[in-house]
């Protein structure tokens, strides 16, 4: 067990230093400029000042010293907001982000299994067909449009949620809605198709013999073997959610962590979009990790295995 | 256990992150303004755009500040008029002695010297730099002095931590040492000292002058008639003493290691206190109350101020709302009072309720500011097809095949004034712009043949470059040159740092370009052509335009002035066309009924002190 | 153990109302395709901005016929009329010549992204499992560290540093220079679940008993390859290929909502309901701007949806799952 842990930490590592690097080569190579922010073209002078005090006339110094204060977990300056730097810009929004992205995996969560269940346990149903058709809308549509929507319509017409922003318990549920969908959809399919698996495993089979009740069956036996391929699903798929989504926070007007993966490149703001690169991984690492301790705490098998 | 445990822990998580990220909710400003970015910086050596502008100068005031109504320059912390020299070239400001910090302390004109000077350092000063550059005596060479020492104490500092730098800074080094291994610790560390021992000293050369505590001496290499409404730019905003808490040091020396002058960012942060700093102290009409990344940023009326009493609003919100169109339904809902930018893909429909005026509080203002395509005039191919832009009948054909009254009034339908001329006609007073070209499409195709190009026949496939927001005019440009001319388009949309890149490089026929004036001269406009200025992406080089405006700086007689840079506008927008003005910008703004002292006007200039708000 | 069974009426409903459905707008857009071409870009209403829909057409016949008005076909006077059934956009051209182009447009992005995935997934995913051992080992790692990317970023800087090098390619002056480079962007991150559903149905295939057979009597890696391997990889393949296509046509209406999707004047759905979405006030309702090219929209990737998810559970479902989900 704490040898697989070591092994998967030591990969983890491996895989963010890839990431970094790969980042970094794509961040370096893009033209443009950091520095050129109004209507002014900078002047050559200025310019070579500025670069050098960020050591950024230099690639290969400025990836060490880069990395030299990110392993101390210190992102540096941001040029694009000059008076705050990555540290701060992230403190700032990734709580923001992961208050949307928790309680949109929540909902996804509460909604999706119950609907996964029915359809797998109805399978062809004709709820089966509307629950799955449902779903297939909700995710075919871009989420800026159901986005927009959802504000607009209780936004806007019912007047029960302020449109967009950020600062009390009410901005909460509209952004967490509209990022919940997507992953509520996927939860539905797994969840189905696990539950359609694990309803003809031979475990139930002879619980349905000793006979024990239908729903006993279903939510006690079954489900939680249906139920690992979701957990799987959400260890990536929280680390995403957690780390915002640009077109919600986009559509509502959300200061979080998604933005700046689209903001940061299109700034050329190379420590913020490394910064924000940087966090997303290690969480991508960390929630692996901790999905796969409590995949072996939930299935013996793999314990064994491990 | 675990089972029952486990959601509720869950939601506790949840729960305490939430209110991580909610944090207090504050009671609502006087005055609520939405702002569609964050703030870039509150620096005002670093800033250039509008909307850190208006924060700027509500927190600080400059020597000269400007009457909101019709954007005159009228007395900030200096009295107005200055003392002039005879020759037009020394300025003598005397302040007010009533002019007073957040704090309590008096605002001298050393504090003026030290903001003007952190203008023009190689480390702090960025954008604007060129306006004290390009004006005070000695400035210029201070710059360049301090530049040139900084890119060799760069490779110095790099080679003393043993770090490689690349052959260009190893050949400088080469120039001034010679090739044999030094002790570059110590080389480095005794230039240093050197450099800044000499830094005051040289920098005394600049023609700043602070005599004392109530006078500012300023010396100018040419006469500047329009100096009064230049200073009450950010770039030449006092700045005060405190900051010098967070001066970066080097055992001791005041420089960087790289010999710059830096401050730790933070300075501009109300509630920042490393090294005994107070937090953020301005001497305008707000103080910083608070700021929170990208979400809302206070001011609150500082009660020192030299008009403090005068001032009704007390406090101001700005937040920031990236999407528009839901700040403008924010503002329908009453939770916002002021919406200085309302751009969006409806924004005629915008137009149209205020211009029938259904919608009194939707206010169209003509804002000084050109919408105009850059043609490339240097290039003579672009990605390997011939330029045909080079020729200035091509130029010209193109200009007079469009029919601008059409875009503005129909594919934009914003009440847009179609632009002729580079320098917006009317609002600058003692300059009135050339006509320009009208719409004439026979002439146009004459020109076209005349050139080369028939109908249209060998000329190459034009590449178009534009940002996202520019779709719809230039998708119409295109079908327009199209059925006129017989031009074919390879339309390229580009964000806008690219296109930036793109312009810079030349990697273009024709781009989209905009130009704000920075101040209320046509200088801000016709400087941007001159040969080689670094905003001149059309590449465009015509000795005698830059003659004309070279002549037009000496005479100190203004209707001569006005002629001079009239004939030099003219070559631009009705023989040469370097750039093609398309329209001059009317933005809609939104201003809520119950809000007074708010004035519209051409530079989106709002200083809060006068407004009052009627509950 | 890749043959289609499908077991019930029900459970062929979808596939069926799935293909017909994209079977028809299909032919929509086909059918219309030649008027289409012509049409798209026209900006005919120059003095009526966003007019609404309407069953009788705001443009003249003369300015749709280019020759004798009396002699246009009924096909033709038809083409006419539906000019104006989907309203008009904000330049006045004529919505419905906009929204089927448009849907064929995003289809081929689809299909070309869910070649691309197919192709560089499969090499990749079979090579890793066959070779298996360090070469496998490395190569999964590749497609670990490459998940770990955030995937928008990705596009962007892709879509960014590729403008470029792949303009120089293409000659530096084409619309298909600008394609191409967002079938790399979309294509280049899409082909990752691919590489891992392949590698993980070959190493399943490799411990099938007849597999091990054909090894053990001598057969060459090659004839492995060609008879035993790639006919058993086309079910999941064509499966997870089905499923990219809406993927890819969501990633590109989001690069369209970014303002770096197809290039204008090239309508795409994605690129129609960005624009759709920017118009959406409290003042005036551009509804049809919003309501027709999400409506198609909607209706292509539930189909495409419907067939992908059946095909996916007529194929063995427990041996793609795990693949899908790692």
């Amino acid at each position: 067990m704490t040898r697989m842990l070591v092994r998967r930490l030591l990969a983890g590592l491996l895989t963010i230093a890839c990431i970094y690097a790969i980042t970094f080569t794509m961040v370096v190579s893009i033209p443009g400029n950091p520095f050129q922010q109004g209507q002014h073209r900078l002047s050559s002078d200025v310019e070579s000042a500025l670069l050098a005090r960020y050591h950024m006339d230099n690639n290969w110094l400025y990836f060490w010293e880069f990395l030299r204060g990110a392993v101390r977990l210190d992102f540096g300056p941001t040029f694009t907001y000059a008076d705050w730097t990555c540290n701060q810009i992230i403190a700032a929004s990734l709580p923001i982000s992961m208050s949307i992205g928790l309680a949109a995996m929540l909902i996804a969560l509460m909604v999706g299994v119950p609907i996964g269940v029915t359809s797998a346990v109805r399978r062809h149903s004709w709820l089966d067909i509307s629950a799955t058709t449902l779903i297939l809308t909700g995710i075919s549509l871009p989420t800026f449009v159901t986005g927009s929507a959802l504000l607009i319509a209780v936004g806007v017409k019912l007047q029960l949620a302020p449109v967009g922003g950020w600062g009390t318990l009410s901005h909460l549920p509209l952004p967490a809605i509209t990022l919940s969908l997507p992953f509520m959809a996927y939860i539905v399919r797994l969840t189905r198709a696990g539950m359609i698996d694990a309803l003809s495993a031979d475990f139930v089979r002879t619980a349905i013999a000793k006979g024990a009740s239908r729903q006993r069956v279903i939510w006690r036996h079954a489900l939680p073997v249906a139920l690992l391929p979701v957990l799987s699903f959400l260890g990536p798929a929280t680390a995403q959610a957690v780390t915002g989504s640009f077109v919600v926070e986009k559509v509502f007007g959300i200061p979080g962590m998604g933005q700046h993966f689209v903001n940061a490149a299109l700034n050329r703001d190379p420590g913020l979009l490394l910064g924000a690169v940087l966090v997303f991984s290690t969480l991508l690492v960390a929630f692996n990790i901790v999905v796969d301790l409590l995949y072996a705490a939930l299935d013996p098998r793999i314990s064994e295995a491990l | 256990m675990v089972r029952t445990l486990s959601p509720l822990i869950t939601l506790l998580i949840i729960g305490g992150i939430c209110w991580v990220s909610l944090g207090g909710q504050e009671s609502p400003a006087d005055l609520t303004y939405a702002n569609p970015q964050g703030i870039h910086t509150l620096d005002p050596a670093r800033m250039s755009w509008t909307s850190d502008f208006r924060v700027a100068l509500n927190l600080w005031e400059g020597l000269t500040t400007w009457n909101p109504e019709d954007l005159t320059p009228t007395p900030g912390v200096a009295n107005l008029p200055p003392a002039v020299s005879q020759d037009g070239l020394t300025y003598t400001f005397t302040l007010r002695p009533d002019a007073r910090w957040s704090n309590g302390d008096p605002v001298t004109s050393a504090d003026f010297v030290r903001g003007w000077r952190r203008g023009m350092e190689p480390g702090t000063g960025m954008d604007y730099t060129f306006f004290l550059t390009d004006h005070i005596v000695g400035a210029a060479s201070y710059a360049s002095w301090r530049r040139e020492a900084v890119s060799r104490l760069v490779p110095m500092s790099r080679l003393a931590r043993e770090w490689e730098i690349d052959t260009n800074q190893r050949r400088l080094l080469e120039d001034t040492f010679g090739t044999e291994e030094r002790d570059w610790p110590r080389t480095h560390q005794d230039a240093l000292q050197r450099h800044a021992s000499l830094i005051d000293e040289r920098f005394n050369r600049v023609g700043i002058a602070a005599p004392n505590a109530h006078t500012l001496v300023v010396r100018l290499v040419a006469p500047c008639p329009y100096l009064l409404d230049l200073l009450a730019m950010p770039i030449f905003l006092p700045i005060h003493e405190s900051i010098e808490r967070l001066r970066s040091r080097t055992n001791d020396l005041p420089i960087t290691e790289q010999g710059l002058v830096t401050y730790d960012p933070q300075w501009t942060k109300p509630d920042y206190h490393a090294h005994g700093y107070g937090g953020l102290v301005t001497n305008g009409a707000y103080r910083l109350a608070g700021w929170h990344f990208k979400r809302r940023l206070r001011l609150t009326a500082n009660p020192y101020f030299h008009s403090a009493a005068s001032v009704q609003c007390q406090t101001v919100d700005m937040v920031v709302h990236e999407n528009v169109s839901a700040s403008i339904m924010a503002y329908e809902r009453g939770a916002i009072d002021f919406l200085p930018s309302m751009s969006v893909p409806y924004d005629h429909e915008i137009a149209k309720l205020a211009q029938t005026g259904a919608r009194p509080d939707f206010v169209l203002t003509n804002v000084l500011a050109t919408y105009f395509l850059n043609f490339n005039c240097v290039s003579e191919t672009v990605g390997g097809v011939p330029n045909p832009f080079l020729d200035r009948r091509v130029r010209k054909a193109f200009a007079l095949a469009i029919d601008k009254a059409q875009i503005v009034q129909r594919v934009l339908g914003r009440g847009d004034r179609t632009a002729g001329s580079f320098v917006p006609p009317g609002v600058i007073p003692g300059y009135e712009p050339p006509p320009g070209l009208g719409h004439d499409a026979n002439a146009a195709r004459a020109l076209l043949a005349e050139a080369g190009y028939p109908n249209g026949e060998g000329l190459p496939m034009i590449d178009l470059l534009y940002t996202p927001n520019d779709s719809r005019i230039v998708q119409a440009l295109a079908h327009m040159w199209g059925v006129t001319l017989g031009a074919t388009f390879n339309l390229r949309g580009k964000e806008s740092r690219t296109l930036a890149d793109d312009k810079i490089n030349r990697r273009f026929m024709i781009a989209r370009g905009n130009w704000y004036a920075d101040y209320n001269d046509p200088t801000t406009f016709l400087n941007c052509l001159l040969t080689g200025n670094g905003n001149n992406d059309s590449g465009y080089a015509n000795d005698a335009y830059d003659t004309i405006l070279a002549a037009a700086n000496a005479p100190r007689d203004t209707a001569k002035r006005a002629a001079l840079l009239r004939r030099a506008e003219t070559i631009i927008v009705e023989d040469d066309l370097p750039i093609l003005p398309i329209l001059f910008y009317r933005e809609p703004i939104a201003l809520s009924p119950r809000v007074h002292g708010l004035f519209p006007n051409a530079r989106m200039w709002f200083p809060f002190r006068y407004v009052t708000v009627t509950p | 153990m890749n043959r289609l069974r499908f077991t019930r009426s029900r459970q062929k409903a979808p596939v069926i109302v799935g293909g017909l459905l994209l079977f028809g707008l299909l032919a929509v857009s086909l059918g219309t395709l030649e008027h289409a071409i012509q049409w798209h870009n026209v900006q005919t209403l120059t003095g009526a901005i966003r007019h609404e829909p309407s069953l009788e057409p705001v443009v003249p016949l003369t300015a749709f016929v280019s020759g004798d008005v009396g002699h246009a076909s009924t096909v033709t006077k038809l083409a006419h009329r539906a000019t104006s059934w989907f309203g008009h956009d904000d330049l006045g051209r004529s919505l419905f010549y906009r929204v089927w182009p448009g849907l064929l447009v995003s289809l081929a992005i689809g299909l070309a992204a869910a070649f691309i995935a197919a192709v560089v997934g499969t090499t990749w995913g079979a090579t890793a499992a066959i070779f298996g051992g360090r070469v496998d080992r490395a190569m999964m790692r590749v497609v670990d560290v490459l998940y770990g990317l955030p995937y928008i970023l990705m596009v962007i800087l892709l879509k960014i540093a590729l403008t470029e090098p792949l303009a120089k390619l293409f000659g530096g002056r084409t619309v298909g220079a600008d394609l191409a480079i967002l079938l790399v962007a979309i294509g280049g991150v899409s082909w990752l679940t691919m590489a891992r559903v392949v590698r993980g149905q070959v190493l399943a295939l490799k411990q099938q008993p007849y597999v091990e057979a054909a090894r053990a009597t001598g057969a060459s890696t090659y004839y492995l390859l060609r008879h035993h391997l790639l006919p058993n990889l086309v079910g999941p393949v064509l499966t997870y290929a089905t499923l990219v296509i809406p993927q890819a046509i969501l990633q590109e209406s989001f690069l369209s909502f970014l303002g770096i999707g197809v290039q204008a004047p090239t309508p795409s759905l994605g690129r129609l309901a960005a624009d759709g979405i920017e118009a959406v006030n409290t003042f005036v309702g551009f509804w049809w701007l919003i309501v027709f090219p999400c409506l198609v929209l909607v209706i292509a990737l539930v189909s495409l949806n419907f067939i992908g998810d059946a095909l996916r559970d007529a194929f063995d479902p427990k041996s793609n799952q795990a693949a899908l989900l790692s």
